[in-house]
């Protein structure tokens, strides 16, 4: 049992751009406001990362999240997409470039797409001005519709649209209304996440200083507007806050415009994770680099890497952490694959945990696959919990 | 240990004890070594080789005092007092000892600091004295003779009333100390009901008439009003100024009759208290009332029925001293081979073996009269919990403790306590001296319970109850309560008793301030906040004390706490029917705010019988899910969850309902 047939080259990869031009209130990654003279430093560690990987690397994949990766100047950009090609990283199937409303410009969106950009992640979060505005985003609803025309423009025809509920102050119509707009933009996909107030960040101070926060019951009326508008528009669920465009026609356990990068974070397969404070998980360990700018340039600047912690688990912890994760996904898991990835099987192992999540109506095994169900999926921190081995 | 002769004024001389390395003192002689007077014999020359120091009196004096001191080892029993003092709390007990501990060079300043650094914490904390020690003190009278007086300490809480009775049955009187501004109280009156009982004379003194608010007129016509003793009789005094101190000692030698021996056919001696020394065993402070207690006598404790050997015999200066023997009227203390306190019952007779005197008058089974459980909130710390118990017991005959198991606390003991302030206490010092982390069950009286058969059951936990139609009827303990308070207090005082249950036999003015309520209360009523809320009706002006009245039909009833329809044992309270629901309306209400949501509804209920009275719900979880979870945050998130997953392997399941550990605590607190 756990014995697994490890990948010859790593196929994912991801980049971590930690500069924003303002931290938002409910954000916890790590960014810093960017300065010309640290980005550009940033940039050479990067590439100097990306180096030291390069050899283990072929990505199918690329995802550079933030922070606020369109924050990065046009010559930055091509400093990095030329280090890439130089060490041949282009070639993905699917590479993701997060951007603010704010900061994209058809010159940086033309410049990504010819390098090989194909999937822009929007961070627009609400179209409500009042909610913008106290969420400390620096975009306007009008940038939106600006940056959104700007990337078709560009030739980019997988968009995602990010947007954010129960925010404190949010009423069920603003929600509707937003929801409304957001599929009106046509978007291949659409990832909606119920507000996280997380400690360190400015909402969850206000919160503490007594702000009222969206009660449970409005939270799940919202979840539910989403689910039905979401279908309606045409998109699939496949993961708890992930909904995509199936293009392909048919019906897929994940359709076509899903996030393959993240698919495969959460099936439990390898990515290189670079830059400042990025996480990678290749063949079983889990890397942190270090979270500081300055730190991270200056170990690069050595020629190492900047790792500032590792984790490597047991066999069966391993496919323990696969199992919780994979079922966020509505396809869950295929035993099969998953015998395959972890070398467990999941009914064996497991057996007692499945079966109180299907008496309580939470998960179903449909032949070769178990899954949670649509009310399952509420629980799915739970139901994940319960599959956890130490 | 040093002591520069300016600091004892008035001490004659002193043996130092040698002290161990764990501050225990150990008296320098032990019986391998000479007796004190015995080198005093041998003459001077000895004199320096055991350390006697003069103070700053010319040699010659040092000399004669040395030699009045010999005198004053072959005491008789003319010469002996043995005394208590009683007094309401913060009355100035504590300071008195220690100025007559002082004024007769006893102890010297230094040695006083010492004296209560060594003392528990929670004795001077809480301004109580938990354990008695007798001291015996020499003092030269102004009629030149020199006295052995006995100061018999009394625990100072209404808790301890055998205690203090004890040591009363052990002096001939006592000094009843009442404080000039704040007037007779409530332990004032039932200590004085006490020590009349045992027949003791009393020295009333008026304490604290420093004070600007002291009235000592009206204080004196309270004495006459309420105790009946004549106001002319105190002595006035400032134990904290030291006013009137030798007046008090002189008061003790003349007033307070000397021992008298009781003219059974041999030695006869009180055990009214003990302590456990690691090296010696359980040692028991004795009073000596006939004949001549010495070791090597082979004694019978007709209580307990047990023979021993004496190993030693000695007495406290407060510290112990060995001595050659305990004379009749003589205060002080005995070892034998005496392993466990449970061996030797407070209030035993001490008599000789092969020629048996009868039982001395008074004596009584401590029972503890209010239970409650222990647990220990980590459940590894079982094992230490019973270590502690077992070490508190030692120094503490009156705490009783069996292991007991509960489905919501695990594996614990049943405690029994002498009243709440002694449940207390024991928690405390659990908690302090022993760092022990425990969670009590709700206090429990002990409930007779005449089942239908005819049988007699005594229940001191609520598990245990039979099934109603097995019983016949309960009965609950009732007390004698005493509560003294202002006049304008009046109204609400007798409502808080009428609802603690209670029925105010007595009303009567004490002078033109305050009023006295006797009255006949349940001992279950007055063990959460009886005393506190009196405190808080009265801004404080009020005090109250009780005595054990016996027992009383009542229409109690267990009230049960259902939580999804499955009985929470640690929850469940026998209550009187007319209280029931009120508190199962307060426990469901108070369950509801500790007990997390699940992911279906928890139904809280409290039932009598299988009647529901109380019902609350704790809606179910609707969610349980964080929506944003990426490659990044995946590891973070893991450890997240097994802490959570964690936590729930804490919390103890009822049916399929988690409680945590900290619910059971709120819940209990309350």
């Amino acid at each position: 049992m756990g014995d697994v047939v490890e990948e010859d080259v790593i196929r994912h990869l991801y980049v971590h751009v930690p500069f924003c031009a303002r931290k938002c209130g409910y954000c916890a990654f790590y960014s810093e406001a960017g300065e010309g003279a640290l980005v550009s430093r940033y940039v050479e560690a990067l590439v100097r990362e990306l180096e030291l990987v390069a050899g283990d690397l072929r990505p199918r994949t690329v995802f550079f999240g933030g922070g606020t990766p369109s924050l990065l100047t046009l010559g930055q950009w091509e400093r990095i997409l030329k280090s890439m090609d130089r060490l041949g990283l282009l070639g993905a199937a699917e590479w993701t470039v997060e951007c603010n409303p704010a900061t994209v410009s058809p010159d940086k969106a033309k410049l990504l797409r010819d390098w090989g950009v194909n999937r822009v992640s929007m961070g627009a979060q609400s179209f409500d001005e009042s909610l913008l505005e106290r969420l400390g985003r620096v975009h306007s609803r009008a940038m939106i519709y600006k940056s959104f025309d700007v990337l078709r423009a560009a030739g980019f025809e997988n968009v995602n649209v990010d947007l954010m509920f129960a925010i404190p102050g949010q009423t069920l119509e603003t929600w509707r209304a937003t929801l409304g707009e957001a599929l009106a933009l046509g978007s291949e996909h659409l990832s909606c996440y119920e507000v996280i107030y997380e400690e360190d960040t400015p909402l969850f101070e206000q919160w503490k200083g007594g702000m009222a926060r969206v009660d449970e019951d409005l939270a799940c009326a919202m979840y539910d507007e989403l689910l039905g508008a979401a279908a309606a528009g045409g998109f699939q669920q496949y993961e708890v806050a992930n909904f995509a465009r199936h293009l392909a026609g048919g019906s897929a356990e994940v359709p076509d415009r899903a996030c393959r990068h993240n698919v495969n974070c959460w099936r439990g397969g390898s990515f290189y994770g670079l830059g400042p404070s990025a996480a990678g998980y290749v063949r079983g360990a889990r890397t942190r680099n270090r979270a500081n700018t300055t730190l991270y340039c200056e170990e690069l600047e050595r020629g190492r890497r900047a790792i500032e912690s590792s984790e490597e688990l047991g066999p069966l912890a391993r496919a323990g952490e696969i199992a919780a994760f994979g079922l966020r996904m509505t396809a869950g898991w295929p035993l099969e694959q998953f015998r395959q990835r972890t070398g467990f099987d999941l009914p064996g192992e497991w057996r007692e945990e499945m079966r109180r999540m299907i008496a309580l109506g939470y998960g179903e095994l449909n032949g070769e696959r178990f899954h949670l169900t649509r009310e399952g999926l509420r629980f799915a921190d739970w139901a994940g919990a319960e599959f956890l081995r130490s | 240990m040093e002591n520069s002769p300016s600091e004892c004024p008035s001490r004659r001389f002193c043996v130092e004890p040698v002290h161990s390395r764990g501050g225990r003192a150990i008296p320098f002689y032990t019986q391998q070594t000479p007796p004190l007077f015995a080198v005093l014999a041998h003459g001077m020359a000895c004199v320096a080789f055991w350390r006697i120091r003069t103070t700053e009196l010319p040699f010659r004096t040092a000399l004669s005092t040395v030699f009045c001191s010999d005198r004053e080892l072959h005491m008789d029993a003319a010469h002996i007092r043995n005394f208590s003092i009683i007094a309401h709390i913060d009355h100035g007990k504590t300071t008195l000892s220690d100025r007559l501990l002082h004024r007769t060079g006893t102890v010297t300043t230094r040695e006083m600091e010492d004296q209560l650094l060594d003392s528990m914490d929670l004795e001077r904390e809480r301004g109580i004295t938990i354990k008695a020690h007798p001291v015996t003190m020499s003092y030269t009278a102004r009629n030149g003779e020199t006295y052995e007086l006995n100061l018999i300490d009394t625990p100072g809480h209404v808790d301890f009333s055998y205690e203090v009775s004890r040591s009363l049955s052990a002096c001939e009187g006592a000094l009843l100390i009442i404080d000039a501004a704040q007037g007779v109280e409530a332990q004032t009156v039932a200590n004085v009901h006490l020590a009349t009982k045992q027949k003791l004379a009393i020295v009333p003194v008026i304490n604290k008439i420093d004070l600007p608010h002291a009235n000592i007129p009206a204080t004196k016509a309270q004495m006459e009003d309420i105790l009946a003793i004549p106001g002319d009789n105190a002595i006035l005094a400032s134990a904290k100024e030291g006013i009137g101190i030798d007046d008090i000692l002189e008061a003790i030698v003349h007033r307070i009759p000397p021992p008298a021996p009781t003219g059974a056919v041999s030695m006869q001696a009180l055990g009214f208290d003990s302590y456990f020394d690691t090296y010696k065993g359980v040692v028991t402070h004795v009073r000596v009332f006939n004949g001549e207690l010495r070791p090597g006598m082979l004694v019978k404790l007709l209580h307990s029925g047990k023979t021993v050997e004496i190993k030693e015999v000695g007495s406290f200066n407060p510290k112990p001293y060995v001595r050659e023997k305990l004379e009749t009227g003589e205060t002080g203390y005995m070892t034998a081979n005496i392993k466990s306190p449970k061996d030797v019952k407070m209030g035993d007779t001490i008599t000789d073996a092969r020629n048996p005197s009868p039982v001395l008058p008074g004596f009584k089974e401590i029972h503890p009269m209010v239970f409650s459980g222990l647990y220990p909130i980590n459940t590894a710390d079982y094992e230490h919990l019973k270590a502690a118990l077992g070490k508190l017991q030692l120094n503490d005959s009156a705490f009783v403790y069996q292991p007991e198991s509960s489905v919501a606390l695990g594996f614990g003991f049943r405690c029994g306590f002498l009243g709440l302030l002694h449940l207390e206490i024991v928690q405390e010092r659990l908690r302090r001296e022993y760092n022990m982390d425990i969670i009590a069950t709700y206090p429990s009286v002990i409930y007779r319970v005449v089942m239908t058969d005819g049988k007699v059951k005594e229940i001191d936990n609520p598990a245990f109850l039979p099934e109603p139609n097995y019983i016949e009827k309960v009965e609950e303990p009732m007390v004698f309560s005493l509560v003294i308070c202002p006049n304008e207090y009046i109204g609400d005082m007798m409502a808080l008793i009428a609802e603690k249950r209670g029925v105010v036999d007595h009303t009567e003015t004490l002078d033109p301030r305050r009023v006295m309520l006797t009255s006949t209360m349940p001992l279950g009523e007055i063990l959460i906040d009886f005393h506190d809320r009196i405190k808080s009706i009265t801004r404080g002006f009020g005090s109250m004390d009780y005595e054990h009245a016996g027992y009383q039909a009542s229409d109690m009833v267990k009230l049960d706490m259902l939580v999804n329809g499955e009985s929470v044992d640690a929850f469940s309270c026998i209550v009187h029917r007319s209280k029931a629901e009120g508190r199962g309306r307060a426990l469901a209400a108070k369950l509801k705010e500790v007990i997390p949501r699940q992911q279906y509804q928890v139904a809280i209920q409290a039932a009598i019988g299988g009647k529901v009275v109380a019902r609350e719900s704790v809606s179910a979880l609707r969610k349980d899910v964080t929506a944003k979870c990426y490659g990044g945050d995946i590891s973070r998130k893991r450890k997240l969850l097994e802490k959570q997953k964690e936590g729930k392997k804490r919390m103890k399941s009822f049916g399929s309902v988690n409680i945590p550990q900290e619910a059971f605590i709120e819940v209990l607190k309350t």
